[in-house]
């Protein structure tokens, strides 16, 4: 590691002084751009770097200028920075740590030598949306030009082997949300806390307070009352057992019905509240003028927020360019602690300054400069000097009247511009108000309430005030949802114009109105004139507002340009729509803990311990098969297997209304279901199309017990939800026992002889039929037992409480030794099912797929009353079929066409033709044939025997139709 | 020969004469009493289509009523994924021609609208995943479209950052692998339409509402807007997501569910993701900006409405499904979302061409596919304008196949759409 110098030095630490939030004991050191430097716990990686003399912290997006700090607040782009591997952290929020490694990102070769500045030469031919008309042609060149134009692109990096973070959520709820911890935040908490309601105050600070932080005045006799208001709102809102503090904390949306969202770290909150009330603060506005974008030109409380909070000084020979008291209270702020103020530049008249500091900063023999403004930023990396110029009688610059002063610190104190995000969000609406040059909220929602500087009011006396009576109206509205109307909305109040309309001076070098894309305010005229002159069309021409500031500081000054350009007013211009996040929130806090669990059976580990291949299967893991799938479909054809089927749904109806209901969601005939009885059922949407099949049994006088597809489980439990809740529910109860019961199929000729050796039940043909239910105690455990038939062989279906699956599977396992029995996974049940040519849904079927089509014309009862799909199928069944799904047998028995090819037919052109395609196919060991299912023109389909020819990699191979099943066609081993 | 200078040499004048005013890239025109053709909708579909018939048609007597600005619903706020790998073979040709005119499209506009064909992943996580997928390169094979299934090695090779390892819950077995599909500047495409629009006479009319459509004996007799009435014989339906509030003006009901998509996008990053990659399964797509942006979206909201608000559970449901494909990105932050508004026909398919009323056309039902076939639509209802005739590529879309019961069955492909 390099070290800049032996002695850490930080120039620019100023002496201790009360209200920083730095511990000046302890000396941490972290690394920026591979040199190390020194901070103390509590200061910024920003704070940390100025200390050190640090001014140039990135490279601008478009032309790689140097930049430095500008807001100091966390709302615009210039200070980002990769931290090992987080890319694009602003390093003025992110308190620094020891070790860090903080890097400059989008440089090339680096950040003080950026050769990628160099396409400033260029500017004339780049001006906004030049990449729209250049590289067109020719044609081919494009993804060259592409590839570079990628690489110049983006700001910080993803590094590939980035670990996945610890990310959770935390539901919230509440009578009162506020949003912002200012002098108006606190208040309002207060107020609404002593109205009795529960209050959460959220602030994206470390510490509650806001503004109050850091502009203490300086003699605290001018104005007394200021000086001793943020201890006591913070002594007050910690008093107030109703108030919960969430600090680092950024409310990032409001959605509808007070439904919010804000982010703490890696912790999500989501917030349901009855009221909110938006004290979100302003905006500090930047000016445009030549090079307003140079290290060392700095809005006033980002001065302030270093100097207080940090003890950092970023220049020592300041100039403050002004148009209100704010910048004076910097100027008399700096002076206070020894700071040589060059100049105050006011573009007022002397007599509307009315600034305390006045007298005090004028007699020190400072400067003053009145009616006049800032021409220039003179410097190529850093500040070295202000260009300021007179302003005329018509609100000109007199160019006769230039100046240079020698500075290296130019503060911007021109106005505010209200933080008004989430008052928009709301649905709340915002005026132009020309009295105080802002755009400020006017109306909003029920229980949504603006106060602070965010609707308008700066003076502190006022926002604490204004706010503690909103406060105890949006308790009154948690509590009985009643407006106040007249209470509803601080108006802001009426005070010294505290923003000028002045946005931009002209000037003959850059002048900057979005830091984020780099453009400037003649881009913005130049688009405008191209016809992209509504705001609109200007944000997504220009891009402005579309970077990482998302409009904070570009937003209110692009406005004021796009009304004067086009000479609209500033209201008929309007604003963009501002979405949420408010502040940008990582991918990883959105999503928390991963919340889909892979579910597993009760025998899962077993099914490890045998060597079983998992897959994936809807929710669940299931074994594939054990090693040889062919063996274990063979093994249930000659003797005997066991297959884990857990996962099919499992729903339990009971109650009178239940054959109705089932008559009205399946296909075919319910109501003379008796006792003891399964029936295999399809189910349809409205549209006519297979959702689902299965078995349902009628298990006594009035429950029945219905399975679904394992894929389909959820989904059938909700669409049976749906249709109870919508007036089909009566004298029906129903529960998912999906979880509750595992299930297993016994399948082979030789099952009946294993059952029989774990239980006293009958099994006999005669007792216990094919499609018959019944309950049993199988090694002393009580189940249900289904005999089923998807396989093709004897079988029975063995549902048991899942407490002692793994028991009454590893008793099966057992009593079937004798008789080789051998577990069989999902492959090998494929393999069975489609030799007796069972259709699957969802893999036979896809979202299009009606049953009668899908040759399950047996289970479609047309002459029922009235069932799902029913009015679909009765017109499919009048105008004929258009595909139907049938058996196929290869020609060659040793050619398997994979599932989803096509079947094809040339036409007279020789161009193929999609007649159909494949959806299963297997070879068969026990028929030693390659057979499947297929989609066919019904002509075709109808024909037994009739040849196709299906395109498999890219040669097209024979294929005959097949109507029966490829085994045991009469179903005889069903039902042995 | 191109109608205008070469934007180049538009851009080299400027830089070198920055007094002159930049010639604009439409005009704004007073209403007339009477247009031929007037087209609601200022998106890509309703500019291409004005675009077209002046083109090949020689039809400039033309208005394109935009309520708001141009490009200000679906073209604006769709995910700029252009593709034609579809499922059904109707639906591959039609893209596929629409492909065709977007590769060519810069060049044609002489505007750049940045189609950057990347390749498109769409990936399977589960075996009837891979059949779909399979399906799709088969049917997109024989319609002449490239397309094919590729596996766990050749996608890490395309996308290095995609999680291909053995992850129990959503693994990566294989993809649809689509070479020429890829992104575009979306807004680029409204713009360089409407300029060559507005450059061979079409008139735009932005901030121009339509109120009510005059019909006289079964036939289109006029439209009234918030700026005036306009006499015509001939209105298309270019609206997207506010088609059926237009068709509910001429009685016309349409058999289309309308629903909110949402969509979000992060701050920029280096690139280093190339291709756009789709999860049918975990309802997400995303893919990376010239700017480095990562771009991204999921499938249409649960329920009905025409609220752009955007939702939360939305934000928190594809951050978890990015993170499933790409754990690496949980430092990186989201910076914006947004929604459009869709319509939805049941087969997924869009409605093009004729309606019962005579003269009034229909371009609808584009549900969350519509940007892509953009040049395409716009090419195909201008020759139907033109020669009173539906082109055999857009019968399949017809709105009487619901009368008729011949669907298309693009939902067939049972996943998200992108």
């Amino acid at each position: 590691m390099r070290t800049e110098q032996d002695t850490l030095i930080t120039p620019n630490r100023l002496h201790p002084k009360e209200g920083e939030v730095i511990d000046r004991a302890t000396t941490i050191r972290f690394t920026f751009d591979g040199v190390e430097y020194p901070a103390h716990p509590g200061d910024t990686v920003a704070s940390a770097l100025t200390a050190a003399g640090v001014q140039v912290l990135s490279r601008s997006f478009k032309y790689h200028r140097p930049r430095g700090l500008l807001c100091c607040s966390g709302h615009c782009p210039n200070c980002l920075v990769q931290i090992g591997d987080e890319p694009n952290v602003r390093a003025c929020t992110r308190p620094v740590e020891a070790g860090m490694e903080v890097r400059a990102q989008n440089v090339w070769p680096s950040l003080k030598r950026d050769l990628l500045s160099l396409t400033q030469l260029g500017s004339r031919f780049m001006p906004v949306g030049f990449y729209y008309k250049t590289f067109i042609r020719p044609q081919k060149l494009w993804p060259l030009y592409e590839h570079t134009l990628r690489h110049v692109a983006g700001l910080g990096e993803v590094h590939i082997d980035t670990p996945l973070g610890e990310f959770d959520k935390q539901y919230l709820h509440t009578d009162v949300v506020i949003a912002g911890g200012g002098p108006a935040g606190i208040s309002a908490a207060l107020g609404a806390a002593e109205g009795g309601a529960q209050v959460l105050l959220f602030d994206e600070n470390p510490t509650l307070g806001g503004h109050l932080r850091f502009t203490v005045p300086l003699d605290s006799s001018s104005t007394p009352e200021v000086s001793k208001d943020l201890p006591e709102l913070l002594e007050a809102a910690n008093q107030q057992p109703n108030i919960a503090v969430f600090t680092d904390t950024s409310v990032l949306g409001w959605y509808q019905d007070n439904w919010l969202c804000a982010v703490k770290g890696t912790r999500l909150f989501k917030i349901r509240t009855k009221s909110v009330v938006v004290a979100t603060g302003a905006y500090e506005v930047p000016l445009i003028f030549d090079n307003n974008d140079l290290p060392g030109v700095m809005l006033g409380s980002a001065v302030q927020r270093l100097v207080h909070l940090f003890g950092v000084l970023p220049g020592k020979q300041v100039v403050i360019v002004t148009a209100n008291e704010d910048g004076w209270d910097v100027a008399a702020d700096l002076q206070s602690l020894g700071v040589n103020v060059g100049a105050i530049v006011d573009e007022r008249e002397p007599n509307a300054c009315s600034s305390p500091y006045r007298d005090g900063l004028v007699n020190a023999g400072v400067p003053v400069f009145y009616r006049h403004t800032i021409l220039e930023a003179i410097g190529s990396n850093a500040v070295r000097g202000a260009k300021i110029a007179r302003i005329d009688e018509r609100a000109a610059i007199s160019p006769t009247t230039t100046q240079s002063l020698n500075c290296n610190l130019i503060v911007i104190s021109m106005g505010w511009t209200p933080a008004t995000e989430l008052a928009y969000m709301t649905g709340g609406k915002s005026e132009y108000n020309e009295e105080c040059a802002k755009i400020l909220p006017v109306s909003s929602p029920p229980g949504v309430y603006v106060v602070g500087r965010a609707s308008g009011t700066h003076a502190v006396d006022s926002q604490i005030a204004e706010a503690h009576q909103i406060g105890s109206t949006a308790a009154a509205f948690a509590g009985s949802g009643e407006v106040n109307k007249l209470t509803a909305q601080s108006s802001g109040t009426l005070e010294p114009r505290r923003t000028s309309d002045r946005v931009c001076v002209p000037g003959n070098k850059k002048r900057f109105v979005c830091y984020c894309e780099d453009v400037t305010d003649e881009d913005v005229e130049l688009a405008i004139a191209e016809g992209y002159d509504s705001i609109e069309l200007l944000k997504r021409y220009s891009t402005i507002s579309m970077g990482p500031c998302q409009g904070a500081m570009c937003s209110m000054n692009t406005i004021h340009l796009c009304a004067r350009a086009n000479d609209w007013t500033v209201q008929e211009t309007g604003t963009t729509t501002a979405r949420p996040p408010t502040t940008p929130v990582t991918l990883g806090a959105l999503a928390g803990q991963n919340m889909e669990p892979v579910q597993t059976t009760p025998i899962h580990q077993w099914h490890l311990d045998h060597g079983a291949a998992m897959m994936v299967a809807g929710l669940w893991l299931r074994p594939n098969h054990y090693g040889d799938p062919a063996a274990e479909a063979m093994g249930v054809r000659e003797r005997v297997g066991l297959i884990d089927v857990s996962p099919l749904g499992k729903l339990q109806l009971t109650g009178p209304g239940v054959p109705e209901l089932l008559e009205r969601i399946y296909t075919n005939r319910w109501e003379n279901l008796r006792v003891g009885r399964v029936r295999y059922g399809v189910m349809c949407n409205d549209e006519g199309v297979v959702l689902n099949d299965g078995v349902c049994a009628h298990l006594n006088d009035e429950t029945w017990y219905m399975t679904t597809t394992s894929t389909g489980a959820t989904t059938i439990f909700e669409w049976l939800q749906w249709w109870l809740q919508s007036g089909w529910g009566e004298g029906i109860h129903l529960t998912d026992l999906t979880d509750v019961y595992s299930a297993f199929n016994l399948a082979g000729p030789q099952s009946r002889a294993v059952l029989e050796k774990l239980t006293e039940r009958d099994l006999a043909s005669k007792a216990f039929p094919y499609m018959r239910i019944r309950s049993a105690k199988i090694a002393d455990v009580p189940c249900r037992l289904l005999r089923l038939g998807f396989t093709g062989e004897l079988s029975y279906e063995v549902h048991c409480p899942s407490g002692y699956a793994l028991h009454v599977w590893e008793a099966l396992m057992e009593a079937g030794r004798e008789f080789g029995i051998a577990p069989f996974g999902v492959e090998a049940q494929r393999i069975l099912r489609l030799e007796k040519a069972h259709i699957i849904v969802g893999q036979d079927t896809d979202a299009m797929s009606d049953p009668l089509s899908a040759n399950m014309a047996w289970a479609v009862k047309l002459d029922k009353p009235d069932f799902l799909g029913k009015p679909s199928l009765m017109r499919i069944s009048d105008e004929g079929l258009k595909q139907l799904l049938v058996g196929f047998k290869m020609a060659d028995p040793d050619v398997v066409p994979d599932e989803g090819l096509q079947i094809v037919e040339p036409d007279a052109d020789g161009r193929l033709k999609i007649i159909g395609w494949v959806t299963s196919s297997r070879f068969s060991p026990t028929l030693a044939a390659a057979i499947g299912l297929c989609w066919l023109p019904p002509e075709l389909a109808s024909q037994d025997g009739a040849p196709f020819t299906i395109r498999i990699d890219g040669h097209l191979k024979e294929a005959r139709v097949q109507h029966s099943a490829f085994y045991d066609p009469d179903g005889e081993r069903l039902r042995m | 020969m191109l109608p205008t200078k070469q934007m180049s040499v538009q851009l080299l004048r400027q830089a070198f004469n920055s007094s002159q005013p930049p010639p604009r890239m439409w005009r704004s025109h007073e209403l007339k009493e009477r247009y031929d053709v007037v087209i609601i909708g200022g998106g890509a579909h309703g500019l291409a289509c004005a675009y077209y018939l002046a083109k090949e048609h020689g039809i400039t007597d033309v208005a394109v009523l935009e309520k708001s600005y141009i490009g200000a619903g679906g073209s604006g706020r769709n995910t700029a994924i252009v593709r034609s790998n579809y499922l059904t073979p109707e639906g591959v040709r039609f893209y596929n021609e629409s492909v065709k005119l977007y590769e060519q499209l810069s060049d044609d506009l002489n505007f750049n609208v940045m189609f950057s064909q990347r390749g498109h992943l769409t990936l399977a996580h589960t075996d009837g995943g891979v059949n779909t997928m399979r399906r799709r390169a088969e049917v997109n094979q024989i319609e002449g479209v490239d397309s094919r299934l590729i596996w766990p090695d050749e996608i890490k090779r395309l996308c290095p950052y995609l999680d291909v390892s053995d992850h129990p819950r959503y693994p990566i077995l294989a993809a649809l692998y689509h070479p020429p599909g890829g992104i575009i500047r979306h807004d680029a495409v409204v713009w360089g339409y409407a300029h060559q629009a507005d450059v061979r006479g079409a008139h735009i009319h932005q901030n121009t509402e339509v109120t009510g459509i005059k019909v006289k004996k079964g036939k289109v007799t006029g439209v009234e807007t918030t700026r005036g009435r306009i006499k015509t014989g001939t209105v298309l339906n270019a609206t997207a997501g506010w088609a059926s509030t237009i068709t509910t003006m001429v009685d016309i009901k349409l058999p289309l569910t309308t629903i909110p998509l949402q969509a979000c996008v992060t701050e920029p990053l280096k690139p280093f993701l190339d291709v756009v990659v789709v999860s049918g399964s975990l309802h997400v797509y995303i893919s990376q900006t010239d700017r480095g942006e990562l771009v991204m979206g999921a499938s249409v909201d649960p329920f009905s409405s025409y609220s752009m608000a955007g939702s939360l559970t939305f934000l928190e449901g594809i951050a978890g499904h990015v993170l499933e494909l790409f754990p690496a990105l949980s430092n990186v932050r989201i910076l914006r979302q947004w929604a459009g508004i869709c319509e939805m026909p049941p087969d997924y398919s869009p409605i093009m061409g004729f309606t019962p009323i005579n003269g009034f056309l229909i371009d609808v039902g584009w549900g969350t596919y519509g940007f892509k076939a953009s040049p395409i639509a716009g090419k195909t209802l201008a020759e139907l304008i033109a020669t009173d005739k539906t082109p055999d590529l857009i019968a399949p879309f017809r709105l009487s196949r619901f009368e008729e019961n011949d669907l298309v069955g693009e939902k067939g492909a049972a996943s998200v759409g992108h």
